[in-house]
C-alpha cells in the first residue's frame, strides 16, 4: 500500500518533468521557513520579549531622549528579527506560479516537438508534453496557493507581534 | 560575218525543202477510184462494228451471269447470317445463365479475396514496421505479394497470409532473447544478444533500442536513453533467468515514443531557436548575476562587520555603522539636537551604498519575462507568415516560429525566476542593515551616551 503510494509519486515526478523538482525543491523550501517563523513567533519571540521587558523595567527613567532612542533601538531589533525571511516566502510564493507556467511552456515545446517530427496525426506524442504542462502549472499553483495563506498569516502575525512589543516597552 | 549567217539559214531552208509523201500506198488518182475507194472502206468499216457489237453483246451476258452469281451468293450468306444470329442469342442466353450461376456459387468467396487483399494491406506496415521483423526477416515478400498482386489469391496465398497474421499474434505475446547486429550509437554493427518483449520494446546489453525499417532494416540502440529508472529496469530484466518475475518498460507505441525520444533537440539547439531575443535576455541573466554576486559579498562581508561593531564600544572605521558612531565618539559634547542632525546625516550616507544594485535587478528581473513575451510575439507574427504563404497543412512549417514563440518564453522565465529569489534576499539582507543603521545606531549611541554618565551599568550583551 505505502509502496504503491510511493510509486505513483514517482509516477507523477516523472509525468511532470524536470521542472516539477524544481517546484518541489521551491515549494519545500518555502514550508521550512514557514514553519521556522511560526516556531520563532510563538517560542523563540516570547522568551526574548521577556528579557527586554525586564530590560526595559530595570531602567529608572523611561523619559529622555536616550530612552526613546533605546526602545526604538528595542524595536527595531524585534522587528527585524520577526520579519527576517517574510520577504523570501513572500518572493516564494509568486515564484511557484511562475515555476508552474515555466513548466507549462516547456510542456507546450514537447508537444510541438512531436509535432514537427510526426505531424499533427501523432497525438500519442502530444500527451507527453501536455502531462508535463498540465501537472506543472496545477503543482505550481497549488504549492502557491498553499503558501499564501500562510505567508499573509504570518504578516498579519508579525505586525501584531510588533504592536503588542511597542505597548509593553512603554 | 554576215555571209556566214545566210548560208547557215540558206542551208536550213533546203533541208526543210525536201518532198515527203503523206498518204497511203497508193493515193487515188481518178475520182472513180476514190470512189471505189470509199465503198471499200465503209464495208470494212461495218465489219468491224458488226465485231465490236458481238463483243459488247458477249460481255454483258456475262455481267449477267456474274450478278445473278452473286445476288445467290448474297442470299445465301443472308440466310446464314439469320442462322448465327440465332446461335449467338442462344449462346448470350445461356452465358447470362451460366454468369449467374457463378455469382450464385462464388458469391461469398468474392469477398473473401477483397478482404484477404485487405488484410494483407493492412498487415504490411504493422508486420514491417514491427521489432519481430527483426528476428523474421523475410515475412513482408510473402504479404507483399498478396497485397499488390491483381490475380485473385489461391488457397496457398490465403494459407500464407493467415499464417503471417497468426505468427505476428503468437510473436506478440512472447518474450524472446536471440542474436541479432545492432547499429550501436557509435555507427559500428555488432552482432549482440537482443531481448524482445512483444511487439514492444527491444533491449540490448542495457540499452533500449528501436527498429528502423528505413533506409537499412535493423536494431538501432537510442542515442538517447530514457530515464534512468527505465534503464535499470531493462538491466534487471536482462540478468533475469527464466521463469522469474521482474518488472520491465515497455512501449505501447510500439516504438513511436522512443523514436520521439531520440529526436528532441539538445540544450544548445533549443537555446538557438530562441533567436537574438533569447540571447538577450541570457545576456541580461548573465549581468543581473554579475551584479548579484557583487552585491552578496558586499552585503555579506559588511554585515559581519557590523555584527562585530555591535559587539565593540570603540567605533571602526571600515564598516557604516562605525563610521555612524564615530559621529557621536567626535562630538561627544554636542547637545542632543546637533547629534541627532549629525547622526541622521551620517545614516543617509552609508545609505546608497547599501541599497545600490538591488533597484537595477528588481529592473532586470521584470524585464526578462517581458522579453519573453516579446519573443513569443515576434514568433507567433512568424508563424502566421509562414500560414499566410503555405497555409496551415503542414505543422512543420509553422514549428520555426512556435519554437521561437515558447523557447523565449522558457527563456525570460528561467532568467526572471532566480533574479526575482536573489534580489529578495538581497533586500531582505539590506534593509536590515539599513534598519540597524537608523534605529539601532541612535540606540546604541543612546547607550554609549547613558553608561558614560553612568546611569546605566550594564548591558547584556547576549540579548543586544
Amino acid at each position: 500500500m505505502f509502496s504503491d503510494g510511493l510509486f505513483r509519486i514517482e509516477w507523477l515526478l516523472e509525468q511532470g518533468g524536470e521542472i516539477l523538482w524544481f517546484i518541489l525543491i521551491a515549494s519545500f523550501f518555502m514550508w521550512m521557513l514557514i514553519i521556522e517563523r511560526y516556531y520563532f513567533l510563538f517560542v523563540l519571540h516570547p522568551i526574548r520579549m521577556q528579557q527586554l521587558i525586564a530590560m526595559w523595567q530595570q531602567r529608572t527613567e523611561h523619559r529622555s531622549w536616550y530612552a526613546h532612542r533605546i526602545r526604538e533601538g528595542m524595536i527595531a531589533e524585534i522587528s527585524s528579527h520577526l520579519r527576517q525571511f517574510l520577504l523570501l516566502i513572500k518572493a516564494l510564493t509568486a515564484t511557484l506560479p511562475m515555476l508552474g507556467l515555466l513548466g507549462t511552456v516547456i510542456g507546450m515545446i514537447q508537444v510541438f516537438d512531436s509535432m514537427s517530427v510526426s505531424g499533427a496525426g501523432n497525438t500519442r506524442g502530444f500527451a507527453g508534453g501536455i502531462s508535463v504542462a498540465l501537472i506543472t502549472t496545477m503543482a505550481g499553483l497549488v504549492t502557491a496557493l498553499s503558501g499564501l495563506y500562510f505567508s499573509a498569516n504570518l504578516d498579519h502575525q508579525v505586525k501584531r507581534a510588533i504592536e503588542q512589543a511597542m505597548d509593553l516597552l512603554r | 560575218m554576215f555571209w556566214w549567217v545566210l548560208s547557215t539559214f540558206g542551208v536550213t531552208l533546203f533541208l526543210l525543202g525536201t518532198p515527203v509523201s503523206s498518204w497511203g500506198i497508193g493515193s487515188p488518182e481518178t475520182l472513180d477510184q476514190l470512189l471505189e475507194q470509199v465503198r471499200q472502206d465503209s464495208v470494212q468499216e461495218q465489219r468491224l462494228n458488226a465485231d465490236r457489237e458481238a463483243n459488247f453483246l458477249a460481255a454483258r451476258d456475262k455481267q449477267k451471269e456474274l450478278l445473278r452469281k452473286a445476288n445467290a451468293d448474297l442470299q445465301a450468306e443472308e440466310q446464314r447470317s439469320k442462322v448465327l444470329k440465332g446461335t449467338f442469342e442462344k449462346n448470350e442466353k445461356v452465358l447470362a445463365e451460366k454468369q449467374t450461376e457463378l455469382k450464385d456459387l462464388s458469391g461469398s468467396l468474392g469477398e473473401l479475396f477483397s478482404v484477404a487483399r485487405q488484410t494483407a494491406h493492412d498487415l504490411l506496415p504493422t508486420v514491417s514496421n514491427s521489432l519481430v521483423l527483426a528476428e523474421f526477416p523475410d515475412r513482408v515478400a510473402v504479404l507483399s505479394t498478396i497485397a499488390e498482386s491483381n490475380k485473385l489469391p489461391n488457397i496457398e496465398d490465403l494459407q500464407r497470409l493467415w499464417l503471417s497474421l497468426q505468427e505476428q499474434m503468437t510473436e506478440s505475446g512472447k518474450i524472446e532473447t536471440f542474436s541479432a547486429s545492432v547499429i550501436t550509437v557509435g555507427g559500428e554493427v555488432k552482432k549482440q544478444q537482443v531481448s524482445r518483449v512483444g511487439t514492444f520494446t527491444a533491449i540490448s546489453e542495457g540499452k533500449y533500442l528501436r527498429y528502423l525499417s528505413e533506409p537499412v532494416a535493423g536494431l538501432v540502440e537510442l542515442n538517447r536513453q530514457p530515464a534512468s529508472r527505465f534503464l535499470k529496469a531493462a538491466a534487471e530484466f536482462e540478468k533475469a533467468g527464466s521463469g522469474a518475475i521482474v518488472s520491465m518498460a515497455i512501449d505501447p507505441s510500439r516504438g513511436a515514443i522512443l523514436s520521439l525520444l531520440v529526436q528532441s533537440p539538445s540544450l544548445r539547439e533549443r537555446i538557438d531557436q530562441g533567436g537574438w531575443i533569447g540571447y538577450f535576455t541570457i545576456a541580461l541573466g548573465v549581468v543581473a548575476l554579475l551584479i548579484a554576486l557583487q552585491r552578496f559579498i558586499y552585503l555579506f562581508t559588511i554585515g559581519r562587520r557590523i555584527d562585530a561593531q555591535r559587539h565593540e564600544e570603540i567605533p571602526n572605521e571600515d564598516n557604516p555603522l562605525g563610521r555612524v558612531l564615530s559621529v557621536y565618539t567626535g562630538n561627544k559634547e554636542e547637545d542632543i539636537e546637533a547629534l541627532n542632525l549629525k547622526l541622521d546625516e551620517a545614516i543617509l550616507k552609508e545609505m546608497p551604498q547599501l541599497e545600490r544594485g538591488l533597484p537595477t535587478l528588481a529592473i532586470l528581473a521584470d524585464v526578462a519575462p517581458l522579453l519573453g513575451l516579446l519573443g513569443t510575439v515576434t514568433g507567433m507574427i512568424k508563424t502566421f507568415q509562414a500560414i499566410t504563404m503555405f497555409g496551415t497543412s503542414d505543422p512543420k512549417l509553422m514549428s520555426a516560429g512556435i519554437s521561437e514563440a515558447l523557447v523565449t518564453t522558457v527563456i525570460g522565465l528561467m532568467v526572471a525566476i532566480p533574479i526575482l529569489l536573489i534580489h529578495s534576499a538581497l533586500s531582505g539582507k539590506s534593509n536590515r542593515l539599513i534598519q540597524i543603521l537608523d534605529e539601532e545606531s541612535a540606540a546604541i549611541v543612546a547607550w554609549l551616551a547613558e553608561k558614560k554618565q553612568g546611569l546605566l551599568e550594564k548591558r547584556e550583551a547576549d540579548v543586544f
